[in-house]
This record gives structure tokens, C-alpha cells and sequence, in this order.
């Protein structure tokens, strides 16, 4: 049972990413997108990089942090909006955070 | 309140213009755009403006934004006819920006970055004040 993680909101302006990090399993995968951008420069962002022990996978919609002039971080992977339905079939079920 | 009071005195003249601030990031809504179009409305009746930057509004004004790449329309681009409207006045929380990690690096020229403490002085000398 995996659960996919959609956080579409900014961590400085909701406590939702907060929320979704409280839930987290370690078989589970985040996608940040549109204002979910923002939180790879969260410091929850950088206690969540500590904390993932491999099996875990963070991924950041390339073209929603490049709009948002956020730098390209090399600890999460950088996928399409392709990608996003490829990762909602490898998961038992999809939480959007918004 | 005698601190406020001593540092408009002493420092700038109490203004009756308009107060806008911004508190919400450039694309996932409609408030930036909005604040936009009050403060050239505004600027354009020779109204004084002067724009505030707090929050998650700090990053309407990061340089090297690209709003075509989620198919929006950048109206950030339009923040470079300010001084066309005469609006001198663009203030940002530097709390703001230090808690995201951005650098001072904005993609409009004359912003003035300001303690907390001198962003409330400055939004205080203001009779209006909208937020978006």
C-alpha cells in the first residue's frame, strides 16, 4: 500500500506540507508541483532529505520550478507532467495536498 | 506607538497615499495580477502608491521568473512601467526573503529592502492600505 503525494501548496503560506510529511510511509513518493515548488527551499524540505532512506522518491515538475526561477536541486528528481500519470499507476492511491 | 511617532517625525513625512501589499506568490492565483491592476489604476489617476512585498508576495519579484512555462500570461513583465506611473515606492519584508532562502535579486530596479521593523513603519505612514 503506497500512497502518491501531490503538494501543490507553498510550506511558507499553509501548513499542508507539513501535514503531508506527518502521514509520509516510507514506501511512498512526493511530487512537488505548482506553488509545491517553493518547498525545496523549506527547511522541512531539508529534514525530509535526511530522513529518506532510499526506498522513498521526491520529484519536483521540472517546468514549475523553472517558471518559478527556483534552482535545479540535485536531491530530487526532476520529472514531466507525463511522468505523473506513469507514478499515479505505481501507487494504490493519490493524496493531493491543496 | 512613541518610537512610530519619533521616526515619522524625525525620519519621513507621513503620507496619505495608497498602501498595496502583496502576500501571495505570482502564478497559483489571480491576487498579484489584481494588486497590479489597482496600483497602474491608482498610478494613473496620479494617485500615490507604494507597493509592499510580504510573505509568499516576495516572490512576484525574483528575477528570472518565466510564468510562459505554465502557460500563463506574465503580467510580472509589467512591473517595469512602474516608474511610468510614478510608483517609487516598492518596499520588501527582508524577513521575507531570509526565510526563503532568496538572494536580493529582483527583476525590477529602485526596491528597497527593509527590516520588519521598518517595513511596519513604512506601511504605517500610510491612511490606505489594501491587501492581496
Amino acid at each position: 500500500m503506497s500512497t502518491l503525494h501531490l503538494v501543490r501548496q507553498s510550506a511558507f503560506a499553509t501548513n499542508d506540507f507539513a501535514q503531508c510529511l506527518s502521514v509520509l510511509d516510507h514506501q511512498d513518493s512526493i511530487v512537488l508541483m505548482d506553488d509545491g515548488c517553493y518547498n525545496l527551499k523549506h527547511s522541512l524540505m531539508d529534514s525530509l532529505i535526511k530522513r529518506v532512506d532510499g526506498t522513498l522518491s521526491i520529484n519536483v515538475i521540472t517546468r514549475h520550478a523553472q517558471a518559478r526561477a527556483i534552482e535545479i536541486s540535485a536531491a530530487v528528481q526532476h520529472i514531466e507532467m507525463s511522468d505523473v500519470v506513469e507514478l499515479t499507476f505505481n501507487h494504490t492511491k493519490v493524496i493531493t495536498w491543496q | 506607538m512613541t518610537s512610530s511617532y519619533t521616526q515619522e517625525k524625525n525620519d519621513l513625512p507621513p503620507s496619505n497615499g495608497l498602501a498595496i501589499i502583496n502576500s501571495k506568490a505570482p502564478f497559483s492565483s489571480n491576487h498579484g495580477k489584481d494588486a497590479l491592476d489597482v496600483a497602474l489604476i491608482f498610478g494613473s489617476f496620479e494617485q500615490k502608491v507604494s507597493l509592499f512585498f510580504q510573505g509568499d508576495g516576495v516572490y512576484q519579484l525574483i528575477a528570472n521568473q518565466d510564468a510562459r512555462l505554465v502557460s500563463i500570461k506574465d503580467y510580472l513583465k509589467t512591473f517595469s512601467a512602474f516608474e511610468f506611473y510614478d510608483i517609487e515606492d516598492i518596499y520588501v519584508c527582508q524577513q521575507s526573503l531570509v526565510n526563503r532562502q532568496l538572494e536580493e535579486k529582483f527583476h525590477i530596479g529602485d526596491v528597497q529592502v527593509l527590516s520588519s521593523i521598518e517595513f511596519g513603519l513604512a506601511l504605517n505612514r500610510h491612511q490606505h492600505v489594501l491587501r492581496f
